[in-house]
């Protein structure tokens, strides 16, 4: 008897979770129609401005794209761009640290304005966020011990792991691609770097610039691919349907382009790590006007 | 709500779950064990040991688990002890649990009245059978509500293993978000997951309660 009683409430529990979960559609949608039918939640460029401040979505570990300094400022390309925009609205920024696996959420949900999270232009990420011009090119790649470089994919042995960062482009290739290669997930860069140098894994697949990156400051490490899959752009991203401020972005990264503002940013920011070598294949405005 | 992509994920949540829980029992198994030595420790005043059991409580009880594992599975290989993922989890889990567990035991221990040990003692019975017939069984009957409560504790704590990049249900539901964007549908299969994995311990836990209360002879 107890035990039917107790699978019936454990029922109720389950519908009045299914009718909760109804419940917060339904004043989610309201809310929704007062943003012009628009399924998504965020600020318009005005009420940006009005506010004063502006939330922008960077990474805090991943050096030199987005980090947090020894003085626990940001820094970093994206960062260094993110202070212009921020600039050129009139503005002071928010910033708001991401996680790879978190980037569309949080312009989902309104928690940021804008993503300059070192992402990725992909076709399924344009169903779900709407893409300004892009300011850097990207493929992927792979860095692997230099004592056992990883020249290419197919040579990975049965029981070799590869890393890969949840949430990235680079595990949705290997997923895609690569099906039969064991893959270990980490939620952030710091913790997957510090993995890789721990000794797990035989390789790490991310975004090329990553992982070249990564095999300059670290010795004993060698970008074994350094070009894979197709050749991607990143860009700044806002909420689906946030037209006010994609339009006030595009115009100000055309703006920017004319006056070599990226390449100026590559010298500040990537200089140190890529040398000179790298700058044309990185910046954006250099290799096409879009 | 999108079945179709329920369905095919189905089978990754079912995978994470097996983990969590495989995991997530293990950890308790050893949580239980280490509680177990540990509250004799203290309840028997063992010199010594007794002093390295409260280090380790405190210590134990007073840090998150997140900082136990990030601990165990990246600091360690600095000292040359690899461990794997899942050996991480469990052993981050009984490191946690172990001082829950002794707690409780504790409770349990104490809770025992004297004049039971002393009956026992004067029919002749040694110390160590004291322990075993006497005092542990009864320790361990009235100190179940905290164990169980305990237990769920632990298998909740399951969710923080996407630090070491377990594949729990957490980091699933997670990783599924970040690579197809269906927050909703993903969300909602992790709640159902943690409710079927919980709920039955709960179940189990109250037929454990009812059936096991004997102790308190004589209080």
């Amino acid at each position: 008897m107890e035990l039917i009683k107790r699978l019936v409430t454990f029922i109720l529990i389950i519908t009045l979770l299914g009718s909760l979960s109804a419940c917060g559609s339904k004043t989610y949608s309201k809310k929704n129609n007062e943003k012009k039918g628009s399924k998504e939640i965020y600020r318009t460029l005005d009420e940006i401005k009005e506010d004063g401040t502006v939330n922008i979505g960077v990474f805090s570990d991943k050096n030199p794209f987005g980090y947090v300094d020894e003085n626990g400022d940001y820094q970093g390309y994206d960062v260094y761009f993110a202070e212009r925009l921020a600039k050129d609205m009139g503005v002071k920024i928010n910033y708001v640290s991401t996680e790879a696996a978190n980037r569309i959420e949080y312009l989902k949900t309104g928690k940021v304005d804008i993503i300059l999270a070192n992402f990725t232009v992909t076709d399924e990420r344009k169903e779900e966020v709407d893409f300004a011009l892009p300011y850097m090119n990207v493929s992927l790649g792979v860095a692997s011990r230099s004592d056992n470089i990883i020249k290419s994919l197919d040579s990975l042995g049965k029981d070799d792991t590869v890393i890969v960062i949840s949430g990235t482009t680079a595990e949705n290739y290997m997923i895609n691609n690569y099906p039969d290669v064991k893959l270990q997930k980490f939620d952030s860069y710091a913790t997957a770097k510090e993995a890789f140098e721990n000794g797990t894994g035989v390789a790490w697949a991310n975004d090329n610039t990553e992982v070249i990156a990564f095999s300059l400051q670290n010795k004993g490490y060698t970008a074994g691919i350094p070009n894979l899959g197709s050749n991607d752009t990143i860009a700044p991203a806002v909420t689906k349907g946030n037209e006010t401020l994609l339009e006030w972005i595009n115009k100000d990264i055309k703006k920017l382009r004319e006056e070599k503002f990226f390449h100026k940013a590559y010298d500040k920011t990537l200089a140190g790590t890529y040398g000179n070598e790298y700058k044309k294949s990185i910046v954006a405005e250099s290799r096409e006007k879009e | 709500m999108d079945f179709g992509y329920i369905e095919k994920v189905w089978p990754l949540y079912q995978k994470a779950a097996l983990l969590t829980v495989k995991i997530g029992l293990e950890g308790v198994f050893l949580a239980i064990l280490t509680g177990l030595f540990c509250a004799v420790v203290l309840y028997e005043k063992v010199p010594v040991i007794r002093h390295i059991v409260t280090v380790y409580i405190e210590t134990s009880r007073n840090t998150p688990l997140l900082v136990q594992l990030f601990f165990i599975y990246y600091g360690l290989p600095k000292a040359g002890i690899m461990l794997s993922p899942e050996t991480c989890g469990a052993a981050g889990l009984a490191f946690l649990g172990g001082s829950y567990m002794a707690e409780a035991f504790r409770s349990g221990l104490q809770g025992v009245d004297n004049i039971q040990k002393e009956s026992a003692y004067s029919l002749g019975l040694s110390k160590a059978q004291i322990m075993c017939y006497v005092v542990l069984l009864q320790a361990v009957s009235t100190s179940i509500p905290a164990f169980l409560a305990n237990i769920i504790f632990l298998l909740k704590e399951t969710s923080v293993f996407s630090a070491v990049s377990l594949m729990d249900l957490m980091f699933t539901a997670k990783d599924l978000i970040g690579l197809y964007y269906k927050t909703t549908e993903s969300l909602t299969l992790l709640v159902v997951f943690y409710l079927v994995i919980l709920l039955p311990v709960l179940v189990a836990g109250a037929i454990a309660e009812r059936r096991l209360r004997y102790a308190g002879f004589g209080a």
